[in-house]
C-alpha cells in the first residue's frame, strides 16, 4: 500500500489508535500513520520507567530513567520524592537531565587500559580484566610486603567508592578515604558543626530549613550556581514566602542577585564580620534568652572573647558600609527563631580560620535560637537500615605515627587529609606511600597544588584509577579500570532523612553497562578474592540492599512495587529535647565556647586571623560553580558542554577600564608562583570587587582525551598551587592564591582600588629571579609531562 | 474568551540552572550544533538574530536560558537574570504568515472534548483549540521562512535529518495529549514555569497575567501577541526586555511568494521520489 493510499484508509476508518488514547488532530495522524505498525509514542511518552538515584553530582535525587528499545532516552525526578518530586513535577536540573549524554558519550573507557608511555602522556593498550586485576592485585601486594600496609593510599569519591575502600580496609592501611569530598571541601564545617552542635548540621547532608525561614544568611554560598535541586527548591520556596536574604560574597551572585542586601566583602575578612555581629546581638540584647539559658553553655566566654568587635573595626577590616552591616544584622535578629544562618558546605578556604568562621556562623544560629527550629537549623531524623551481614567490615590498626596524628580534630573522620598522603609520598617521612588507588576523584583537578600532586605519583610504584572518564587522573594511572555509569548499576540504599520529608531509595541499572564497564562491586570482589580477603560473603549486590532494607520490613521488590521510593516522616526535625548528639548524649547542648579547642591549644570560642592579601598588582583568585556542572566531571557532556562549554574570567568594570580590557577578549592569568592558565574570555562587570578575580571550577581540562572539554576554558586548580592545611583537621585551602593578567604576551599588574588596612597582612610573593625559576621548571616539565602543555 | 495556553516565567524564582533547555533536548531529541556551544552568554538581541540560519546550519534548540549580568540598571542598582525562552505562540504569529506551502484541509480534534473543526492549513498553523502554533513536519518543505521571520528566533531548522524540516517548541501539545505537562515546566527546579489556559480565569497564569504583574517580552516596533509571560523584580525585567525585546520586523524581510531555491528544489525532489 502506498503512503498515501494508506493515508486516505485510515482517515476514512475514524482512527483512534485504540490504547494510546490518541484522539487528536491531523498533526500527529499523519505522523504516526506512516508507520503502519502500532505507532510509537512521541518523545519520551511510553518509555519503560526505572526508578533510581542521580548522580550527576552527589545530592542523590531520586529519578526515574526513561528507556526505549533498550537505551536510556530521558531522566526525570521521581514523582514520588517528597522533595524534588512534590506538587505533581519530577525535577532534575540540568545536569540530571543529561544522564544520557553521560552514559552514550564515545569519550568513556569502556575497557580495561595499561599503560605504554610515561605516566601523564595517555598513551595506553587495551588489556583484558583478568589481567586488569592481577596486575592490581600483584602490585598491591608487593607495595604491602615490601613496605607496611599503610604504603598503600585509596582516594575516594562518591557511592561507588564504598565496596572498594572495604577492600582498602582488609589490606590494613589507614589512609583508606582520603576523601577530597571531606578535605578539600566540607571537613572544616563539618569539624565546627560537630563541636559546637554534636551533629553535621552541614556537610553531605545540608538540614537547613530554608523553606520555612523568615530571613536566610549566605555567606558564600552561592545557592543558584551550586545546585542541589530540594536545597534550591527550599532555597526558592524560602524567599517566595518573603524571606529576606542577606548574602555575603565578593562576587555578585545568582543568589545576590535575589538579595534584600548584598555586602560584597574584602575575602578573609568574614570572620571579622560574624563576630561584630555576635558582638552587636549580645550587647543588644537581640539574642533568644530562653533558647540559650536552656540549651547553650559558655555565653560568658563567648562576651568576653566579642568584646570590642565593634561594627565600626569590621567595617573597616572587611571594606563594607557599616550603616549595612548593622541593618543586616538588624534585619536577620528580627527574623529570630526563624532565621536560617547558612552553615556552608565548601569551607577548606583559608586553611587558618575555616574553623573559627563556621563556629561564629553556628554561634550565630544558636543565638537567634534557630537550631531545631522551623526556617532554622533541623535535626535529621534516624531512619535505621538492616545490619549487612554479606559484607565483613575490617578494623584497621592505626601506624605509630599516623597521617592524621597533627590535627586533633580530624579524628571523628576516616582516612588521612589528602596532602599527609602527598607529601608522604613525595618525602617517604613519617613513612613511605608507594600505592595509590583512586575511585571516583580526578584529583589534578581538585586537589591545590597539582603539581605537586604530579610529583608525588611519579614517586610512586604503583597507581590504578577506576574512571568513567579519560581524566587527567586516567592519564597518569598505570592501570585504568573502566567504572559503570549509575544508570548501569546498583549501589547504596539512599536515606534522605531531613525536611519536608524522609525517604528511603535505591540506586538501579536502568541498562546493561556497556563495553565491558564494571560495578563498583564486582570490581571490589574480584580485587578481593586476588588479595585473598575475605570481605564479601555474597556474589549477589541485591543480597546487600536487601539487608539494608529489611530493616525498614522492605525488600528491592517491595520497593519497587510502590514506586522505588518509600516516605517517612520527619518526625525528629525539631525535636531538641530526644535529640541525639554523635556522641549519643540526648538533647541538645550547643557550646558557645568549645574546651576541647581550649584543651587541643586553640582558642574555645571564634577569633579572627586575617588571610594575608593579595600582593601588590595581583587580585585574589576566587572560584565557584555553574550550575550546569559538577566539579570537572561533566565538562565533556554533550547536552551540559553545548550549554556552557568554557569559563569566564570576572574583571571588575574600573579595573578592566584602567587596564584596557574589553569583555569578551582573550587573557591568561598567572599567579604568584609564575603558573598560567589556558586562554580564557574577559568577562568585565560591576558584580566583582576590585580585588579579586573569579573563575568557574572545573574547566580547562588539561586531557586530550576528553574530546570537548580539553583546553577549554581556564583550570582554577591548576593556578592554585599554595595552600595552607586546617590545624583542626587537615583540610588544604584553595583561596590562598593571587594571580594577574596576560594580555598579549605581556603581564599586566592590577591597580588596587581598595586600600589595604595595617592590621590585614599582604600575601609576600617570591622574588623575580625565582619567579623566572618557576617559568624554566615549567617549560622544563612541559617537555617531559604532556599534562603541563599549556 | 478563545482558550490560549500561555507560560509566565517568574524571574524572581528561576536561577538560571538551564534544566529546562536540557530537558526539552531530551524529550524532543533536538541535536546539537557545536558550533554554537556557549549560547547562552549571548548578551545582545543583534547578535541572537545571528543564532539561527534560514539556511540551516544554526543553533538546534526550542528552549534556551540566556544569562544576563551582572550590570547596572538606569537606577544603579546590580542585578543578574536570565532570559529563559521558547516559542511564544503568539496572537499573531508572523512565522505562518510567511509559510509557502499550499494551504490544505485538515480535521482539528479537541483532544480533551472530541469536538472536531476542519480547517485550511499551511504546514505551519496555528492550533485552532489551545492557539498552540505547530508544524505540520510532513508538509514541512524546510524552507527557512519561518525561522527567519520570528523576531524571538524560537524556530530552527533541522538540517541533520533526511529531509532539512523547521522545528520548535510545541508547548509540549503531544504531551499535554496525554495527560502530562510541558517537560520544561516538570523539570524546573525553582518551579519558576507557570503553564495554563488564559481562557480559564482561575489559572494562575490568567490571573497573573490580568494583575499586570506578567509581562509580554515586546517592544513598540515588535507587537505580534506573544503568550509568554515574564514576572519579576523591576530591575530584572528592564534587563531582560533592555537586551532582548525583540526591535526588529524580521518578517518583513521574508518574502512569502518567492520559494527559496532549496525549498523549490526539495518539493521537486520529493515529487519525483
Amino acid at each position: 500500500m502506498k503512503r498515501r493510499d494508506f493515508l486516505k484508509v485510515s482517515a476514512g476508518a475514524s482512527l483512534t489508535l485504540a490504547g494510546l488514547k490518541l484522539r487528536v488532530g491531523g498533526f500527529f495522524r499523519r505522523a504516526y500513520a506512516q508507520t503502519q505498525k502500532p505507532p510509537e509514542l512521541p518523545g519520551s511518552l511510553g518509555a519503560k520507567e526505572i526508578p533510581s538515584v542521580c548522580e550527576m553530582c552527589f545530592w542523590r535525587c531520586p529519578i526515574v530513567a526513561k528507556v526505549k528499545g533498550g537505551k536510556v532516552v530521558k531522566i526525570e525526578g521521581n514523582p514520588k520524592s517528597p522533595t524534588n518530586g512534590r506538587g505533581g513535577k519530577a525535577r532534575v536540573c540540568a545536569r540530571g537531565n543529561s544522564g544520557v549524554k553521560l552514559l552514550y558519550d564515545p569519550d568513556r573507557v569502556l575497557h580495561p587500559l595499561k599503560r605504554v608511555g610515561q605516566r601523564g602522556e595517555g598513551r595506553w593498550v587495551k588489556i583484558s580484566w583478568e589481567e586488569a586485576l592481577d596486575e592490581v592485585a600483584e602490585n598491591l601486594k608487593k607495595v604491602k610486603e615490601k613496605y607496611g600496609p599503610h604504603a598503600i593510599a585509596f582516594f575516594d569519591h562518591g557511592a561507588s567508592a564504598k565496596p572498594l575502600r572495604e577492600v582498602f580496609k582488609a589490606l590494613g592501611t589507614e589512609n583508606y578515604s582520603n576523601e577530597p569530598a571531606f578535605f578539600q571541601c566540607v571537613g572544616p564545617v563539618e569539624a565546627a558543626c560537630i563541636n559546637t552542635l554534636g551533629y553535621v548540621a552541614s556537610g553531605t547532608m545540608q538540614y537547613t530549613d530554608m523553606a520555612n525561614a523568615r530571613a536566610i544568611l549566605l555567606v558564600g554560598s552561592h545557592l543558584g550556581e551550586n545546585v542541589h535541586v530540594s536545597h534550591v527548591m527550599d532555597f526558592v520556596e524560602g524567599l517566595s514566602r518573603g524571606a529576606k536574604l542577606v548574602v555575603v560574597d565578593p562576587r555578585f551572585s545568582v543568589a545576590a542577585g535575589k538579595a534584600d542586601l548584598w555586602l560584597p566583602i574584602r575575602p578573609g575578612t568574614d570572620t571579622a564580620l560574624l563576630l561584630s555581629w555576635i558582638n552587636y546581638v549580645l550587647e543588644h540584647g537581640l539574642y533568644d534568652r530562653e533558647f540559650v539559658s536552656r540549651y547553650c553553655e559558655g555565653l560568658e566566654t563567648l562576651k568576653k572573647a566579642v568584646k570590642g568587635w565593634t561594627l565600626e573595626r569590621a567595617a573597616r577590616l572587611c571594606d563594607l558600609p557599616q550603616d549595612q552591616i548593622e541593618q543586616a544584622i538588624k534585619l536577620l535578629a528580627a527574623a529570630r527563631p526563624h532565621v536560617c544562618i547558612h552553615p556552608g558546605r565548601h569551607s577548606a578556604w583559608y586553611g587558618k580560620g575555616d574553623v573559627y568562621r563556621h563556629q561564629a556562623l553556628l554561634i550565630l544560629e544558636a543565638l537567634f535560637g534557630g537550631i531545631g527550629t522551623p526556617g532554622g537549623l533541623c535535626f535529621p531524623t534516624p531512619i535505621s537500615l538492616g545490619r549487612v551481614q554479606a559484607v565483613k567490615e575490617a578494623e584497621v590498626e592505626e601506624s605509630e605515627e599516623p597521617l592524621k596524628g597533627k590535627y586533633p580534630f580530624c579524628d571523628p573522620f576516616p582516612g588521612s587529609p589528602t596532602h599527609e598522603i602527598i607529601k608522604a609520598t613525595l618525602t617517604g617521612q613519617p613513612y613511605p606511600i608507594k600505592a595509590w588507588g583512586i575511585c571516583g576523584a580526578n584529583l589534578l583537578q581538585t586537589i591545590p597544588n597539582p603539581y605537586q600532586t604530579m610529583e608525588a605519583i611519579r614517586k610512586l610504584d604503583f597507581i590504578f584509577c577506576f574512571e568513567i572518564y579519560p581524566t587527567e587522573n586516567a592519564l597518569w594511572s598505570d592501570i585504568i579500570l573502566p567504572d559503570t555509569v549509575y544508570l548501569e548499576r546498583y549501589d547504596d540504599v539512599y536515606v534522605y532523612d531531613s525536611v519536608p520529608q524522609c525517604y528511603v531509595t535505591v540506586r538501579q541499572p536502568a541498562v546493561k553497562p556497556l563495553g565491558e564497564a564494571r560495578s563498583p562491586f564486582w570490581l571490589a570482589k574480584e580485587l578481593a578474592k586476588r588479595l585473598g580477603l575475605k570481605v564479601f560473603r555474597t556474589e549477589s549486590e541485591v543480597e546487600i540492599l536487601n539487608e539494608r532494607l529489611q530493616g525498614l520490613g522492605l525488600s528491592l521488590e517491595k520497593l519497587n512495587q510502590e514506586g522505588g521510593l518509600v516516605v517517612l516522616p520527619a518526625k525528629a526535625a525539631y525535636d531538641r529535647e530526644n535529640f541525639r548528639n554523635v556522641f549519643g548524649e540526648k538533647g541538645l547542648k550547643v557550646k558557645l565556647a568549645i574546651e576541647d579547642f581550649e584543651d587541643e591549644d586553640f582558642s574555645p570560642v571564634p577569633i579572627f586571623e586575617p588571610a594575608p592579601a593579595p600582593p601588590e598588582g595581583y587580585a585574589r583568585l576566587i572560584y565557584g560553580r555553574v550550575p550546569v556542572h559538577t566539579f570537572s566531571r561533566t565538562m565533556n557532556n554533550e547536552w551540559l558542554h553545548h550549554e556552557w562549554p568554557e569559563n569566564q574570567a570576572w574583571i571588575n568594570d574600573e579595573v578592566a577600564a584602567k587596564l584596557g580590557l574589553k569583555d569578551g577578549e582573550e587573557i591568561v592569568l598567572e599567579n604568584q608562583d609564575g603558573k598560567r592558565s589556558f586562554p580564557v574570555k574577559v568577562k568585565v562587570t560591576p558584580g566583582i570587587r576590585p580585588d579579586c578575580i573569579y573563575l568557574s571550577h572545573g574547566f580547562g581540562s588539561r586531557s586530550s582525551k576528553l574530546s570537548r572539554a580539553y583546553r577549554k576554558g581556564a583550570s582554577d586548580q591548576f593556578l592554585i598551587t599554595h595552600y595552607v592545611q586546617d590545624p583542626f583537621m587537615g583540610a588544604s585551602s584553595h583561596r590562598t592564591n593571587f594571580v594577574r593578567i596576560v594580555k598579549g604576551g605581556k603581564v599586566l599588574n592590577l591597580p588596587e582600588l581598595r586600600p589595604l588596612p595595617p592590621e590585614i597582612p599582604r600575601f609576600k610573593v617570591s622574588s623575580a629571579r625565582e619567579s623566572r625559576r618557576a617559568t624554566r621548571r615549567r617549560k622544563k616539565a612541559r617537555k617531559s609531562y604532556p599534562i603541563e602543555g599549556c | 474568551m478563545r482558550h490560549q495556553w500561555a507560560m509566565v516565567i517568574d524571574l524572581d524564582r528561576c536561577v538560571g540552572c538551564h534544566a529546562c533547555a536540557v530537558a526539552c533536548r531530551a524529550e524532543w531529541q533536538v541535536p546539537v550544533n557545536h558550533d554554537h556551544d556557549g549560547y547562552a552568554f549571548i548578551q545582545d538581541y543583534e547578535e541572537w538574530l545571528k543564532v539561527v540560519d534560514p539556511e540551516g546550519g544554526g543553533d538546534y534548540r526550542r528552549n534556551w536560558v540566556l544569562r544576563l549580568g551582572p550590570e547596572r540598571t538606569s537606577q544603579g542598582e546590580l542585578a543578574f537574570t536570565f532570559y529563559p525562552g521558547l516559542c511564544n505562540h503568539c496572537d499573531d504569529p508572523v512565522c505562518v504568515k510567511v509559510c509557502p506551502v499550499d494551504p490544505e484541509e485538515r480535521e482539528f480534534v479537541d483532544f480533551k472534548t472530541g469536538k472536531k473543526v476542519t480547517l485550511k492549513v499551511k504546514a505551519t498553523y496555528k492550533e485552532p483549540f489551545y492557539g498552540a502554533v505547530l508544524i505540520d513536519q510532513e508538509r514541512c518543505i524546510g524552507c527557512g521562512n519561518c525561522v527567519a521571520a520570528c523576531p524571538y528566533r524560537a524556530r530552527y531548522i533541522n538540517d541533520t535529518l533526511e529531509e532539512p524540516k523547521a522545528d520548535k517548541c510545541t508547548f509540549c501539545y503531544e504531551r499535554l495529549v496525554h495527560g502530562e505537562i510541558p517537560a520544561c515546566v516538570k523539570t524546573c527546579i525553582a518551579d519558576a514555569r507557570i503553564f495554563g489556559d488564559l481562557a480559564d480565569p482561575q489559572s494562575e497564569v490568567s490571573q497573573l497575567v490580568r494583575s499586570g504583574r506578567a509581562r509580554r517580552l515586546e517592544s513598540d516596533l515588535v507587537k505580534i501577541g506573544p503568550n509568554v509571560y515574564f514576572m519579576g523584580k523591576e530591575k530584572n525585567l528592564e534587563l531582560l526586555f533592555k537586551h532582548f525585546a525583540p526591535r526588529k520586523r524580521t518578517w518583513e524581510e521574508v518574502e512569502v511568494k518567492a520559494r527559496t531555491r532549496r525549498g523549490i528544489l526539495k518539493v521537486v525532489l520529493r515529487k519525483l521520489a
